[in-house]
């Protein structure tokens, strides 16, 4: 149970600057969830904490304590990797045991806590077997309970859910979840996936080409991005992006598209809506207009893409009010009051 | 000390010692006139070892029969070897025996396949020159012009297995596409071999070659356990003339000359196979 | 669909020749040795009355304690290989320690003619006195072992995931408690290869063994070479002493073949 601190940590590999002077602390306790295009330098990251990466200049603290260059054996951190690297020689049990090895607690007691932590993991019938005997989620319960036996100050997961097929997934990021809050480790989470991000973080960090582009409570990412990138990253489907003015409560798009949207003051911005807050209505009286063109129905709801005046828009439409909305409808558009995002036209920032 | 480094000391200790001291020591031997019983003591020479193994007839006699020898025994190596590869590669029934009896004389010692042959091809007593005589014809298989000839056989007998291992795993690691896309284009089996399979195994063959080359020059079992040099100075390969003149004559400083001369051939060599295979792997 | 084309025809005919070469010769020699000197004088000989005098001459010789000196050898020279070489395989494999010179370096001390190390050797051991023993050879075997062990071992520790050691790392292990408990038990079948192999090469040399070893006191195939007089009457006893030498290598043989691919290229093959 840890704070990590990370202060102006910088990575570079020869000339090539993967992190750029990090400042970030992941609070005490809670579920971290570290994400960002490939690339950006989230894995990275997720290394140095471990020490499997050296620090290029910069500190790290656990706790109270100066990490940076100390082995990873001597940080009190666990980590599960993406492909679970169990020991191939070693049963289900053992593997369990094995980090207990390093800190000599004697073999009767340490297999003892294996089969608790199997227990805990509901691993209890595989315990005899070798690791290629095992399914992909069996595998990972194992990486996972390998990781909790030694309770440390730290869990770190390498995108540890991304070679489970998708209902395996969503079940997984559930346990996970419920296992971080009953134990109450620190706890940092590596991955691509922004909605796996959204719906595990109690903190998000969105990184983007070694820098961290947002930080903070998932919902205050996603209700206030900053940026157009952040914007564009977090929440599914994507935030419906426009290059435009504003005049006198319309925005007119470059693409020619007009939009009511009330007060915001003149000028060239960048106008962002969330599918969500897209409404479409068959007919209607909005002068905004637009062809439906590909629609993907989800049960509950629909995304429909639509063509307006050259302008692509994406909306979300819940199944109830579908009724009429059908390839190549005419439809009026209109955007949920005061839902918009601005941004400026040069930066990408929020303004 | 760094973990990669304190890994590789005890590796690099073992070498210094087995074969570092003792190629600088040899290096030494050669500019002296060194005989066993100087017990450590001996006066410095110069060039004058170097220069009298350098002006012997019998020295570049010996180093042209033995490159006569890995020449003959290499080649047909190489093609045999090949051959059998190829047909071991699609060999479907008894695949592991086959492949595993036929590799078993390269683990033979050969000291014992040279004498094995010495007595299989005896006039006399073998096998082969009692049913060529059934059959009218007479070969002498340890005669003047013919024993370098029947020492490169043995070589070939017990080392062809030698180039099939590699050249079965360089043929098994060449990838298959291109020979299938070869086939659908309809190319015939030969014209494949011929232009996708072997410029494909081309590094292999090289590495394989000079390996099995390197190794035949020092060739020195199958000369004594036959014809101990003759008939004549005919086989007197290289290895064996210096063991001669270290052991049999005591000449133990102009023997080491003569083994450092090789050394620097062989060296020369390798240096040319590394930077092949260097360019190889970069690309 | 059976096609049976002239190529499998002539495919089968060709190893079918092949492995007829290779028993004829040992065949050959395998009844050799239960031939009596008369009968050894008539190669055209096709049935005869087997004897095991040969036999009973040779194993009541002392041969079997040059395979006992050759046994000794070989162990110490592999032991020594193999804790040295799997060290200093890993390093290489993983971390590439000295580069190119590293593995040219191992490279030239396998391919190293045996002449230019035998004289240094001689001569040290008598300085140091130690020409009456077994030391000198098992110096000189591990000049060219322990390179083709190291050798034949990069390939197999190149092939250990990265992860592995990464996840021990984090598990709470140093570096060489990694490669104790988690690298070496996944290398076990190479190092098993590697230890046959280089077994075999000990076992088999003679250069050095003719020349360094006490001529009381020899190892195995220089003892075979001491049945070579120019007398025919000596075939038999040696025939046995060569199928001694011959069987436990080729016994070894069939258990290491698989391997032996991935060894043997080193690297050669796949880099």
């Amino acid at each position: 149970m840890a704070r990590v601190t990370f202060d102006n940590v910088v990575k570079k590999y020869g000339d090539t600057t993967v992190v750029k002077g990090l400042n970030l602390e992941l609070p005490d306790g809670a579920f971290t969830v570290l994400v960002g295009p490939s690339g950006c330098g989230k894995t990275t990251t997720l290394r140095m904490i471990a020490g499997l990466e050296p620090v290029t200049s910069g500190a790290i603290r656990i706790g109270d304590k100066d990490v940076t260059t100390l082995e990873p054996k001597d940080r009190d951190i666990a980590m599960v990797f993406q492909n679970y690297a169990l020991y191939p020689h070693l049963t289900v049990r053992e593997n369990l045991a094995f980090p207990l090895r390093a800190i000599r607690v004697n073999r009767a007691d340490a297999l003892k806590r294996a089969d608790a932590v199997a227990e805990t993991m509901g691993l209890t019938a595989l315990l005899d077997r070798k690791p290629k005997d095992l399914s992909g989620g069996q595998q990972q319960r194992v990486a996972i309970g390998r990781a909790i036996i030694r309770e440390p100050a730290v869990f770190l997961f390498d995108e540890p859910l991304s070679n489970l097929d998708a209902k395996l997934r969503v079940e997984m990021r559930t346990e996970l979840l419920q296992l971080q809050r009953r134990l109450g480790i620190t706890s940092l989470f590596v991955t691509h996936d922004q909605e796996e991000a959204m719906t595990l973080s109690d903190f998000i960090v969105v990184m983007r080409d070694g820098e961290i582009a947002q930080q903070g409570k998932p919902k205050d990412v996603y209700d206030r991005p900053n940026s157009t990138f952040v914007a564009a990253f977090v929440g599914s489907p994507k935030m419906n992006l426009m290059e435009g003015t504003f005049s006198a409560g319309k925005f007119v798009a470059d693409s020619g598209l007009t939009l009511a949207v009330a007060g915001v003051s003149a000028g060239k911005k960048i106008l962002g809506v969330r599918p969500d807050d897209v409404i479409l209505e068959v007919g209607g009286k909005s002068s905004s207009r637009g062809r439906v063109g590909v629609i993907e129905l989800l049960g509950p709801r629909a995304i429909v893409q639509v063509d307006a005046s050259g302008q692509s828009l994406t909306a979300v439409v819940e199944s109830s009010r579908m009724e009429g909305i059908v390839e190549g409808a005419e439809v009026g558009i209109s955007i949920r009051d005061s839902s918009h995002h601005l941004f400026d036209a040069e930066t990408g920032q929020r303004v | 000390m760094k973990f990669q480094n304190a890994m590789m000391a005890p590796l690099l200790s073992v070498m210094a010692v087995a074969v570092g001291f003792p190629l600088m020591y040899s290096l030494w031997l050669g500019f002296t006139s060194y005989q066993l019983v100087s017990g450590g003591v001996a006066d410095f020479v110069g060039l004058d070892n170097y220069m009298r193994v350098l002006s012997d007839r019998d020295y570049w006699a010996s180093l042209s029969a033995t490159a006569t020898y890995v020449f003959l025994s290499v080649t047909f190596e190489l093609i045999i070897g090949l051959t059998l590869a190829l047909a071991l590669q699609s060999q479907k029934w008894f695949k592991n025996f086959t492949r595993s009896f036929l590799l078993a004389p390269m683990f033979i010692t050969p000291i014992a396949v040279g004498l094995m042959f010495r007595f299989f091809l005896n006039d006399q007593l073998g096998a082969i020159p009692y049913y060529l005589n059934q059959v009218g014809l007479s070969y002498d298989f340890f005669g003047s012009g013919r024993a370098l000839v029947s020492l490169a056989f043995i070589d070939v007998w017990q080392w062809t297995p030698f180039m099939v291992l590699l050249l079965l795993a360089g043929l098994e690691s060449i990838p298959k596409q291109p020979i299938e896309a070869a086939r659908v284009d309809g190319a015939n089996r030969f014209y494949i071999f011929r232009r996708v399979t072997l410029p494909m195994l081309s590094p292999i063959l090289i590495v394989a070659v000079l390996l099995r080359g390197l190794d035949a020059l020092k060739v020195f079992e199958y000369v004594y356990a036959t014809t101990r040099g003759g008939p004549g100075i005919e086989t007197k390969t290289i290895q064996y003339l210096t063991y001669q003149t270290g052991i049999s004559y005591y000449r133990l400083a102009e023997a080491s000359a003569m083994a450092f001369i090789l050394l620097v051939i062989v060296l020369g060599v390798i240096i040319l196979l590394f930077r092949r295979l260097e360019r190889v792997n970069i690309r | 669909m059976n096609r049976f084309k002239l190529i499998d025809a002539s495919r089968i005919v060709l190893l079918v020749v092949a492995v007829a070469a290779v028993a004829l010769p040992l065949l050959w020699v395998a009844l050799a040795s239960f031939k009596t000197p008369a009968d050894l004088n008539q190669p055209g000989i096709v049935w005869f009355t087997p004897t095991m005098s040969n036999w009973a001459e040779v194993l009541s010789s002392d041969i079997f304690v040059a395979v006992g000196r050759s046994i000794l050898v070989a162990t110490v020279t592999v032991g020594i290989a193999v804790v040295v070489g799997s060290m200093g395989a890993y390093s290489i494999a993983r971390f590439s320690t000295g580069g190119s010179l590293s593995r040219f370096g191992i490279l030239a001390a396998q391919v190293l003619p045996p002449a230019v190390l035998v004289f240094p050797f001689l001569s040290v051991a008598y300085m140091l006195r130690l020409n009456g023993t077994l030391v000198p050879i098992i110096f000189s075997h591990l000049s060219f072992v322990v390179p083709v062990v190291t050798w034949f071992l990069i390939g197999f520790f190149a092939a250990v995931p990265k992860e592995i050691e990464e996840q021990a790392r984090v598990d709470g292990f140093g570096r060489f408690d990694t490669f104790r408990l988690v690298v070496l038990p996944q290398v076990l079948p190479g190092i098993g290869a590697a230890a046959i192999f280089g077994f075999t090469l000990s076992w088999n040399d003679m250069f050095y063994g003719l020349i360094l070893s006490p001529s009381n006191s020899t190892i195995l195939p220089v003892a075979i070479a001491g049945f070579n007089t120019f007398r025919g009457v000596e075939l038999g006893p040696m025939a046995v002493a060569i199928l001694i030498a011959i069987i436990p290598v080729v016994i070894a043989s069939f258990f290491v073949q698989k391997r032996l691919v991935q060894g043997i290229s080193g690297g050669a093959v796949k880099g």
